[in-house]
């Protein structure tokens, strides 16, 4: 800890409080929002499911249509084989050397590792305990691939909550960034992600993660001169493969 | 503290207001700013955005009547999320609690993600003094920091540059020389700093909002290095204005559809990143140490003044810059402090002190342009009043009073616009007096103080040879009513 420099905060606090003229406590006009009951936030996180679910199809399409407007290459693919025949042709066409992935259950339902391989590509599990990984910088990487949490149909954005097996890089050191996703993980709007993880936060707290990062297309600035250009720390290229089928 | 130059503003102003080719581009890009906003809207349809407006405020004003409720419940979140929270009530304390983790932990390159408050702390020249190299990230703030200049607008540090200056810069200073165009300077950018990216042991980021609830900071980027900077380094530091803070996670929805439409007229920034305390322990990555680090530095002064207190409102979106018909043409660095522009001109007097930013307040039209764009419908123009009012009674912010003219001015003007029967005979006086100087609609010198002062800049619009209350008699009794 640091002792004995800046402010104690019940002084801080004091301080604020005094400039606001308030006595100490609660509101004393409550934000709705902040006296709900837990039981209500479930219920509400109940029935936003259910919503998802019965409209899961126009969610995954406009999913498909917005993501594709902010910069990510969509393909929705039909079956496994289709999804793993994506990748394996972007592999293929950017020369790809090195691939690190994470350790999800979505790679149970598309197995990339044997095709990659079969171009002569090494696949590194980013995972602690990994025996691949060996020696291996995953800056060197040249293409990153990832599950997601949620994607929200909204703004076109994929949703990562790192952690073990899923790290915070995998997604963010290589050029390339593809992201497996599935249908029954989209959301229609930043409402549902916010209110789904304040249920987790609220039931769960620290245990809910340290982390969660939105990934809406690639890395980009216009710094001079207002001048686009698409790629700076981040990936410069991000591909969407929705996994269109019963999942 | 970061370099005052806010009583240089006429001198700063009038060196850019002389710069053409600067005009002509500041004009432009603005203007850019400006339309990718407007288009924004209409694709989200005015009457959605009035509602998220609307919602924008009544978040912030209910969080920010009760700040000490919140900042108690986001200090024991971020606290039960394992990391520490410490308070500055300056920016000298500030500074001393990124010294002391800086030189406990023997941190020795620390990576920057944009933090307006660092600015206000002038970390950089701190860090540097006590051995630890900092590197601004986000491509604009690392052009200023080679450059070694503050930056010229809110969300875009460095868009009074050109690309032939950044060439030259990089030549100079990173030994990438003759670079031609702007893709080949931010590639030669992004190469330079990744190798700062990946080895650096300290990370430092402002913050866009602070959830109470759940003790997240959220940071809402482009680039991606302010992922790096909260994933790579072992320690990592938040350093951010008390005001930033949010009740819930569920409140982030409607700023996150805010900020960026306004900023730069885009739907949803590349990332957005939501950082709740230190890496866990099964986690693959993150950092080990999480500090926030919350500071007033004179920001509790807007918040007892009932008429100020919501200038603590602004998301920093840089809407108010970009249609500001004063900014556009002066610039950001003319303002003299870290915030420039419109709501720069009522947050730096009040934060660096009204008698060393007394023209700030004036340096606007009133015209209100910056409140009609403003997500969070600020009322910026009233608070510049008050300020305006501050200054020439003297006030409790502020030790001096105007100028014995400025008084008797605004008094006069006062009695003047209340009168009908006085406001006619200083009509009739005032077109005799201006005969002689006036040429065609606009009075371009005038020989007697205080007025020759104030024509050194301006032009002053002569009296019309008849005035508005008798042009609109006359339409009346033509239109037969
Ligand atoms: S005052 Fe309003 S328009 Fe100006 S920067 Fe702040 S939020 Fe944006």
């Amino acid at each position: 800890m640091i002792e004995g420099v800046g402010t104690p905060s019940e002084q801080f606090i004091a301080s604020v409080r005094e400039a606001l003229g308030r006595k100490a406590g609660p509101p004393e006009r409550p934000y709705a929002r902040m006296v709900e009951e837990r039981a209500s936030v479930e219920e509400r996180a109940e029935a936003t499911m259910e919503r998802l679910s019965a409209n899961r199809r126009a969610n995954v399409d406009e999913l498909a249509r917005v993501a594709s407007l902010r910069g990510w290459v969509v393909h929705r693919a039909e079956g496994v084989e289709d999804a793993v025949g994506y990748v394996y042709q972007l592999a293929q066409k950017l020369e790809t050397r090195r691939v690190v992935r994470s350790v999800e259950d979505v790679f149970g339902d598309v197995p990339l590792d044997d095709a990659l391989t079969s171009l002569g590509a090494t696949v590194h599990v980013m995972a602690r305990g990994d025996e691949s990984a060996g020696s291996f910088d995953p800056a060197d990487a040249d293409l990153g691939v990832t599950g997601v949490d949620y994607a929200i149909a909204e703004t076109g954005t994929a949703v990562i909550l790192p952690r073990r097996g899923v790290s915070r890089v995998t997604s963010l050191l290589p050029p390339v960034h593809v992201a497996l996703v599935k249908p029954s993980q989209t959301l229609e709007g930043l409402d549902d992600l916010y209110l789904l993880r304040r249920l987790a936060y609220l039931r769960d707290g620290v245990d809910a993660g340290s982390y969660m990062n939105f990934i809406t297309g690639p890395s980009r600035t216009a710094d001079i001169e207002q001048t686009l250009v698409i790629g700076a720390h981040g990936p410069r290229e991000t591909h969407m493969v929705i996994l269109d089928w019963g999942l | 503290m970061s370099e005052v130059k806010t009583q240089e503003f006429r001198r700063a102003s009038a060196k850019v207001l002389a710069n053409a080719k600067l005009q002509s581009y500041l004009g432009r890009s603005m203007g850019t700013f400006d339309g990718a906003r407007a288009e924004a809207i209409e694709e989200i349809s005015p009457e959605r955005w009035e509602e998220l407006r609307q919602q924008g405020r009544e978040i912030k004003r209910h969080t920010l009547d009760n700040l000490d409720y919140y900042l108690e419940m986001l200090q024991e979140r971020v606290t039960a999320n394992g990391g520490h929270v410490h308070f500055a009530k300056d920016a000298a304390e500030a500074r001393a609690i990124v010294g002391q983790i800086a030189q406990t932990r023997g941190l020795k390159l620390a990576i920057k993600s944009k933090s307006m408050v660092s600015e206000e702390m002038g970390l950089n020249p701190f860090l540097e003094s006590i051995g630890t190299e900092p590197v601004e990230t986000d491509l604009g703030e690392y052009i200023i920091q080679l450059a070694e200049e503050t930056p010229f607008h809110i969300i875009a540090p460095a868009m009074h540059k050109s690309k032939e200056e950044v060439s030259e810069l990089f030549g100079e200073k990173i030994g990438r020389p003759n670079l031609q165009d702007i893709e080949a300077m931010a590639g030669a950018a992004r190469e330079v700093l990744r190798e700062k990216l990946v080895s650096a042991d300290m990370g430092i980021t402002g913050a866009n909002f602070l959830v109470a609830e759940t003790g997240t900071v959220t940071l809402i980027t482009n680039e991606g290095n302010g992922r790096f900077c909260t994933s790579v380094p072992r320690v990592l530091v938040s350093i951010t204005g008390m005001e930033k803070v949010v009740p819930s996670m569920e409140d982030l929805a409607t700023f996150i559809r805010l900020l960026p439409r306004a900023a730069t007229g885009q739907r949803i920034s590349s990332y957005v990143t939501h950082v709740y305390g230190p890496k866990r322990p099964e986690d693959e990555d993150g950092p080990e140490e999480y500090h926030l680090i919350i500071v007033d530095n004179g920001r509790s002064k807007l918040l007892a003044d009932p008429d100020l207190r919501e200038a603590l409102y602004c998301i920093r979106c840089g809407a108010c810059l970009n249609t500001c018909p004063v900014y556009r043409k002066v610039g950001g660095h003319s303002y003299g402090w870290v915030y420039p522009g419109p709501i720069g001109a009522v947050v730096s007097p009040v934060l660096v002190g009204l008698e060393r930013s007394k023209d700030l307040p004036n340096a606007s039209s009133l015209c209100g342009a910056c409140k009609d764009v403003c997500p969070i419908k600020i009322n910026i123009p009233h608070m510049l009043l008050k300020l305006r009012s501050q200054i020439s009674e003297g006030s409790p912010t502020s030790s001096t009073k105007a100028s014995f003219v400025d008084r008797i001015t605004s008094k006069g003007y006062r009695r003047l616009m209340s009168s009908p029967r006085l406001l006619g005979m200083a009509r009739t006086l005032g077109l005799l007096a201006q005969w002689p100087f006036s040429r065609g609609s606009f009075i371009r010198r005038m020989p007697i103080p205080p007025f020759s002062r104030w024509t050194r800049t301006r032009d002053m619009p002569a009296l019309a040879p008849k005035s508005f209350r008798q042009v609109w008699k006359e339409r009346l009794e033509e239109e037969g009513r």
